[in-house]
């Protein structure tokens, strides 16, 4: 089933098209992740879900409900964690919880259970007195985060909210993200600079660029499709100088010196580069302390969609 | 629980805090019974329609709207807080509608408009309580002022919140809002003795306005006038509170 359909949707602010005619359909129960560079349209595309501005054109339909004419019945439905930070500077981290949980209409020993739940989750119970003004921005952001799961709903958006987390808290979060949506079942739309989280995380990305959708799918099958070209690196323990020379005649590969001397081969014919470059090495009597095949990550792909897509449109 | 009263329980909780309330008690009770009294021997009586009134006993009547206007002025800038903070885009992405949002700041105003009034009689009381003239209408009348003075002055602070994002900005917009509404006002002195100049002025000023009906309630002095100024004060409240709730509307985001 669907979750979020959009069809032809635009968005401008004066002459500045943010979004620009996208398509995308998300189904129920997975993290969807939604990938792009600064100022590609992502938190555009999460305001205009979630109903806080409106479309030029264009249909949006959130958990099978038309966002243009029943926006308040989205927003009850929904889960918002924006970009931005968002707190009461004068309340303490639990009173924060608490209160949100009571705007959402949430009975007072159900937001009681839940906020301890939640203190203990996001390993905020130490400094549950505190006031949110006084908190580090790590740490805010994970009140933020933590407040969302106040209340029930069937989809959650998060904007960047690993913003300020350390690696742990990363870690945990993304954990905690996974463990809600196998136990209830939820969705969540999710939006990321840091990739590896989003290969942790997701089950389908969509990268966005210049307020056009380029591309969607898993991570695997976005491998498969645009991480054909290989890394391979080879370590030896020659002359940066005459490594030059006598590979001059091969392409695709850079060498760099460190404690020996690394070729680097990058290439979509990694392989056959491989064999050549080998076939030199071993008439030239050079030997290979280290050979390494560096699996394709979904940075390299990210930048790879990207910037054939500004190349594209250049 | 409807969303609107949701919101005002947040919005009670987040504006009532140590600060505010010293703010709101110390600061009258000081002018009343510091300056009230120290000023006694340079304002003897001040007369106010057909009664004849003690310098206190008239600056503890103006405090009241003095504190209404003080209290609603702090409490509409919850709109200026809530953009500063976040929380504007937190709330309108949740259950909640902006005519929500817009009634329930109205409504926190009120709130703390009437305790700031009810707080502030209780403690002038003793100061003015030999002039007290009660009559039916002295109760609707301070209700009506603690009311129509929250909606006015806090659509005045929901004006400045939406207008102006920097911190600086906004301050000092409305401490210059503040320092004219409190003191180019008959919250203090009266009219009669300033400068004519001076005293065309003070009606310009809402407050002005605001404590002569309070006063004529507490003193039973009600006359064709204070009636008149009733209705420019209803009248310039709904035009304010009009203008506030258009630019929320169009607020983005």
């Amino acid at each position: 089933m669907s979750c979020i359909e959009i069809h032809a949707l635009s968005k401008s602010y004066n002459s500045v098209v943010a979004v620009d005619a996208i398509d995308l359909n998300v189904k129920s129960g997975q993290v969807f992740g939604f990938l792009g560079p600064n100022g590609a349209g992502k938190s555009t595309v999460i305001k205009l879900l979630t109903t806080l501005i409106q479309p030029n054109n264009g249909t949006i339909s959130v958990l099978g409900i038309n966002a243009l004419e029943e926006p308040l019945e989205i927003r009850k439905k929904i889960g918002v964690v924006l970009q931005q930070p968002s707190y009461e500077p004068t309340l303490s981290v639990e009173k924060s919880l608490e209160k949100y949980g009571m705007m959402w209409n949430i009975d007072k020993k159900t937001r009681k259970k839940r906020t301890e739940q939640l203190l203990e989750s996001f390993e905020l119970t130490e400094i549950r007195k505190k006031n949110m003004e006084d908190l580090s921005i790590g740490q805010r952001r994970r009140v933020q985060v933590a407040r969302e799961f106040m209340h029930d709903m069937d989809l959650l958006f998060l904007d960047e909210p690993t913003v300020g987390l350390d690696p742990s808290a990363r870690r945990k979060l993304l954990d905690f993200l996974k463990n809600k949506v196998k136990e209830t079942g939820m969705t969540i739309f999710y939006t990321t600079h840091v990739l590896t989280e989003a290969e942790y995380l997701c089950d389908n990305i969509a990268i966005i660029n210049n307020g056009k959708i380029i591309t969607v799918d898993s991570p695997n099958e976005l491998k498969k499709r645009f991480g054909n070209e290989k890394t391979i690196k080879i370590h030896v323990s020659v002359d940066i100088k005459k490594l030059e020379t006598i590979l001059q005649e091969i392409p695709d590969y850079k060498i760099e010196q460190d404690d020996g001397t690394t070729i680097t081969i990058q290439s979509t014919n990694s392989e056959i580069v491989l064999m050549n470059i080998l076939k030199i090495l071993n008439h030239n009597n050079i030997t290979v302390n280290d050979l390494s095949a560096l699996p394709t990550n979904l940075e390299e792909i990210f930048l790879k969609v990207v910037s054939d897509s500004d190349a594209s449109n250049n | 629980m409807h969303p609107i009263i949701r919101l005002v329980n947040r919005n009670i909780t987040i504006s009532i805090n140590p600060g505010f309330l010293i703010w709101q008690v110390i600061f009258p009770l000081i002018y009343i019974f510091v300056a009230g009294f120290a000023y006694t021997s340079l304002i003897d009586n001040v007369s106010f329609g057909n009664k004849s009134l003690t310098y206190p006993a008239f600056l503890a009547s103006g405090m009241i709207g003095f504190n209404i206007m003080n209290s609603t002025l702090v409490s509409g800038i919850i709109i200026w807080n809530d953009r500063r903070h976040g929380m504007f885009e937190q709330i309108m992405s949740g259950p909640f509608t902006r005519s929500h949002y817009i009634i329930s700041n109205i409504v926190t105003i009120a709130i703390v408009g009437l305790i700031s009034a009810g707080l502030i009689t209780a403690v002038g009381y003793p100061v003015f309580f030999e002039s007290v003239e009660f009559t039916l209408i002295t109760i609707p009348l301070i209700i009506f002022c603690s009311i129509t003075g929250a909606i006015l002055f806090g659509s005045i602070a929901s004006i400045i919140s939406t207008r102006i994002r920097s911190s600086e900005g906004f301050n000092v917009i409305i401490n210059t809002a503040f320092l004219f509404f409190a003191f180019v006002s008959t919250a203090f002195y009266p009219a009669s003795g300033a400068p004519q100049p001076l005293a065309t002025i003070f009606y310009l000023n809402p407050l002005t306005y605001l404590v002569d009906i309070i006063r004529a309630g507490i003193f039973g002095t009600i006359t064709e006038f204070i009636i008149m100024e009733m209705i420019v004060l209803a009248v310039l409240a709904s035009i304010l509170f009009i203008i506030a709730t258009k630019l929320l509307t169009k607020l983005d985001f």
